[in-house]
């Protein structure tokens, strides 16, 4: 985990996708082949910030890894390029939750191995209405 | 093209099996799966299997299971899909029948889940998704399906009691199959007034974590079967979609099941009417209804809805999870796909006993891994 | 020479104190205050059995925070605010490291893209910030770095019980310091430093939580060092109370900042909007830098300001710090002001603080 984390740690803390070259479409997660036009020439693209929650979840029992933290909020957010991110929701009471919220991306621990291990960081999403 | 004819089956009741290893599950269903046909030596044995590595710390099953049933020699082999793992084992071993490189296969589903923890097993199901950018987050496969559970009651104006019906369909068929994990039956307001898991998907929305194993003899149509009601498989197919949920279009487009039972209805030469039994991967409420939205038994929108009218009851227009479906009969995730075509056979060899569908000719099953990312169509038919 | 174009008289040399670099100036700052607050009435109904309590409410760090991600929050505001592409240096000063052992700094170089800086983490109690300031006046100053980010930042715990835990609280405020321009925010025109080896609280290291010697916080430890840092400042710089529009101390309490303002000839006026410590508590490291960006949310081109940190151990760092023009045109375009994020706050009880704080042994 600690290594497979530091591979993609650009794109969990900046939320770093990419783009086609050829159409412009773009991607979180990144793709290898653009889905649109097949092209293979795509560049990395950080995601614009500011979106709005498609549809959401309260979950109450967690993975293993995220004891302790339950319960946790979890969106699918499509961001303003229209790209749709899946992310925590954080800060944000249950009842001011609606499908339409307007959201922003924050910087956050998603995670610690143990108290000895490594924390591991990246993006969640706040409500901002 | 051989024929290919599902000659025996064998199984056990899915649930907690705390005395019995993975293999010791295999081992036993396999054996009832033989037993019939001491003559027919298996040329290949497939293991559907989802996360032996996660429960068990074994792999290699392939090879273990055939040590174990003194089949040395045999081609074995595990094969993963997810969730659709027992679904793809199957249709592995339909193709190489149906191709004629081999003549009796010996197709066997299993996962022992009750040896993890709720946690355990919940980051176990995680795999079926993206480890990098859906796990990682902390997003199980669970609060996936609860986000698409939310977003179909919005779009289609969907109700609580609605999303409820088939939960209640499978428990009610469930209460009367011996093999099942819950043999009770539950009301809608059972459902609606069972404890929030992911919400809105409560805990009777979901299928449970269960042990089992579930196996089945194929044979081309050069086996001789004795007992008259022969049950031939006239098609199955794979198909795949985008792989996450979130990176689609429309997420709620079941399109890897589409595809799939477009192609296996096309390939068995019949149409959605001519169905009469149905087995869809109910893992969740919300994933029978946009099950049976993309395989064309409902309108899109219209598919829990119609399981509140009685269309998919075991009296229905087409009856469905007749023997409780992954809700009712239990979810043994890598043997699932298996006890989909199991219970397949029993109806159309007429051996439902109470879960009978009277006269019933032909059977689909649909076993899905991930969020409709692989899914399996299999058509069945009585001859 | 460099005091040559200084914008206060220059005074003659001077053989304590730090000449500071005046084509140095700071571009843009940024704070991150969580959302929670604990009032101290709640800590008191756990611990006091419900006696009166300091109105006081402290901002608390979620579950999922730590000062690394609090950092990064406040970097990004700053740098939005500056306008600043690159950066040269990334100091962060805090006591409550996640990592006892690998620098918070690099982390938040990585989540800024910033990868071309000296980065280090620096620990002095609760003047670190004013350290990391100064730090990169002075890279900038010699022209090793064009610019650069400071960050004070802090999720102070106090024992569960101890005095410290009505007030020690989470936040972080971040500078971005550049070569002077249109577009400075403001110019530190003087600093001065004033150390000793005073004990008045430490936390020794495998240990969770601080300790303090609790009648020896004040008078030789929090007065001593603030008197002399800001007394040697205006000594050497020739500045005199009434030459300031605000007063920026570090708070540990509510009491203390009046206090040692009047001392020092302040008077209420000019020490009244930096005033947090009833809103927020004590954030350590991002104390006094959090009084200064309240104050920049507000303060007028040419005002002065005087900060003046204190960090256990013992030490504190006066500033006098001039407003410049740009000040207008990035806070217009910032549109972030401290005040809202002390509004945006939900009250929680022990409870829920227990939990977020990770004090509930599971």
């Amino acid at each position: 985990m600690a290594i497979s984390y530091w591979r993609r740690r650009d794109r969990y803390y900046r939320l770093l996708g990419n783009k086609c070259t050829r159409c412009n479409a773009e991607y979180y997660p990144p793709v290898y082949i653009c889905r649109r036009c097949g092209s293979e020439s795509l560049i990395d693209a950080e995601m614009p910030g500011t979106g709005k929650i498609l549809t959401y979840t309260i979950l109450r029992e967690v993975m293993s890894g995220f004891e302790g933290q339950q319960p946790i909020i979890i969106g699918i957010v499509q961001l303003d390029n229209g790209v749709k991110v899946l992310g925590q929701i954080v800060d944000t009471p249950i009842d001011a939750l609606k499908i339409g919220c307007k959201v922003r991306t924050v910087f956050r621990k998603i995670r610690e191995e143990s108290s000895a291990g490594q924390i591991y960081y990246g993006y969640k999403f706040t409500v901002l209405c | 093209m051989a024929k290919v004819i599902v000659a025996s089956v064998g199984y056990t009741r899915v649930g907690d099996h705390w005395d019995k290893s993975i293999l010791d599950l295999a081992v036993e269903a396999s054996k009832k799966a033989l037993k019939p046909y001491p003559n027919i030596r298996p040329e290949v044995i497939i293991v559907g299997n989802m996360f032996s590595s996660q429960s068990s710390r074994q792999e290699h099953l392939g090879a273990l299971l055939a040590s174990a049933l003194n089949l040395t020699r045999t081609p074995a082999f595990k094969v993963e899909a997810a969730c659709a793992s027992g679904g793809v084992a199957f249709n592995i071993a339909y193709n190489k029948i149906r191709s004629g490189e081999v003549s009796s296969a010996l197709v066997v589903g299993v996962e022992k889940m009750r040896d993890l923890d709720t946690p355990e097993a919940s980051l176990a199901l995680s795999m079926a998704e993206s480890a990098e950018y859906t796990q990682f987050i902390g997003a199980s496969f669970l609060s996936l399906n609860a986000m698409l559970a939310r977003l179909y009651s919005e779009t289609y104006n969907v109700s609580r009691d609605e999303l409820s019906a088939f939960p209640v369909i499978a428990h009610s068929n469930a209460a009367t199959a011996e093999h099942a994990q819950f043999r009770k039956a539950i009301s809608v307001e059972d459902v609606s007034r069972s404890p929030l898991v992911s919400d809105p998907l409560r805990l009777l929305d979901c299928a449970p974590v269960g042990d089992g194993a579930a196996a089945v003899l194929l044979a081309s149509d050069a086996f001789d079967e004795d007992d008259g009601a022969r049950v031939d498989v006239l098609s199955s197919k794979i198909s795949t979609n985008i792989f996450s949920v979130y990176e689609r279009d429309d997420m709620l487009k079941f399109d890897a099941t589409r595809d799939a039972a477009s192609k296996a209805f096309s390939e068995a030469g019949i149409s959605v009417e001519d169905v009469d039994v149905l087995e869809v991967h109910d893992a969740f409420s919300v994933t029978a209804a946009l099950s049976v939205e993309a395989m064309g038994f409902s309108r899109e929108g219209e598919g829990a809805k119609d399981a509140a009218k009685g269309i998919y009851a075991l009296r229905g227009r087409y009856p469905a999870l007749t023997f409780g479906g992954l809700k009712g009969r239990g979810h043994p995730v890598g043997a699932t796909g298996i006890y989909q075509i199991i219970e397949l056979w029993l109806q159309l060899k007429g051996r439902g006993n109470a879960n009978q569908v009277k006269g019933c000719r032909i059977g689909v099953a649909q076993n899905i891994g991930g969020v409709d990312t692989t899914s399996v169509v299999s058509v069945l038919a009585r001859r | 020479m460099p005091l040559n174009n200084s914008l206060i008289p220059f005074k003659g040399w001077v053989n304590f104190g730090l000449k500071t670099p005046k084509n140095a100036a700071i571009a843009g700052y940024g704070v991150y205050i969580p959302r929670y607050r604990l009032p101290s009435v709640e800590v008191a109904r756990i611990w006091r059995g419900g006696e009166e309590a300091p109105l006081i409410k402290k901002a608390v760090a979620s579950l999922d925070e730590d000062i690394t991600t609090m950092a990064v929050e406040a970097a990004r505001r700053a740098i939005k605010m500056a306008e600043t592409k690159e950066l040269g240096a990334i100091f962060v000063g805090t006591e409550t490291k996640p990592y006892a052992v690998k620098p918070t700094s690099t982390i938040v170089a990585q989540a800024l893209n910033q990868h071309k800086v000296l980065a280090s983490d620096l620990e002095f109690a609760c003047k670190a910030g004013t350290e990391a300031l100064q730090l990169i006046l002075a890279l900038i100053g010699s022209g090793m770095i064009e610019s650069g980010l400071a960050i004070g930042v802090d999720t102070a715990q106090g024992r569960p019980g101890d005095d410290l835990e009505f007030t020690a609280a989470s936040a972080a405020a971040a500078y971005i310091l550049s070569k002077r321009d249109v577009g400075s925010i403001a110019v530190v025109e003087g600093a001065s430093s004033y150390v000793s080896d005073t004990t008045d609280f430490w936390r020794r290291a495998g240990q969770q939580y601080p300790r303090h010697l609790s009648r020896f916080t004040g008078e030789p430890a929090y007065f001593y060092h603030i008197q002399h840092a800001v007394k040697n400042l205006f000594d050497e710089f020739g500045y005199k109370p009434s030459d300031f529009k605000y007063a920026v101390f570090h708070q540990p309490n509510p009491r203390f900042p009046v206090e040692v303002a009047l001392r020092l000839g302040f008077n209420l006026e000019q020490i009244k909007p930096s005033l947090l410590n009833p809103y927020i508590g004590n954030p350590y490291a991002a104390n006094s830098l959090l009084g200064l960006a309240v104050v920049l949310d507000e303060a007028s081109p040419n005002d002065l300001i005087l900060v003046c940190s204190f960090g256990s151990g013992a030490g504190s760092d006066a500033l006098s710090i001039r407003v410049l023009d740009g000040v207008e045109e990035k806070r217009r375009k910032a549109q972030n002001k401290v005040r809202d994020m002390i509004e945006a706050s939900v009250e929680i009880d022990y409870a829920t603080y227990a939990k977020l704080r990770g004090k509930i042994v599971a």
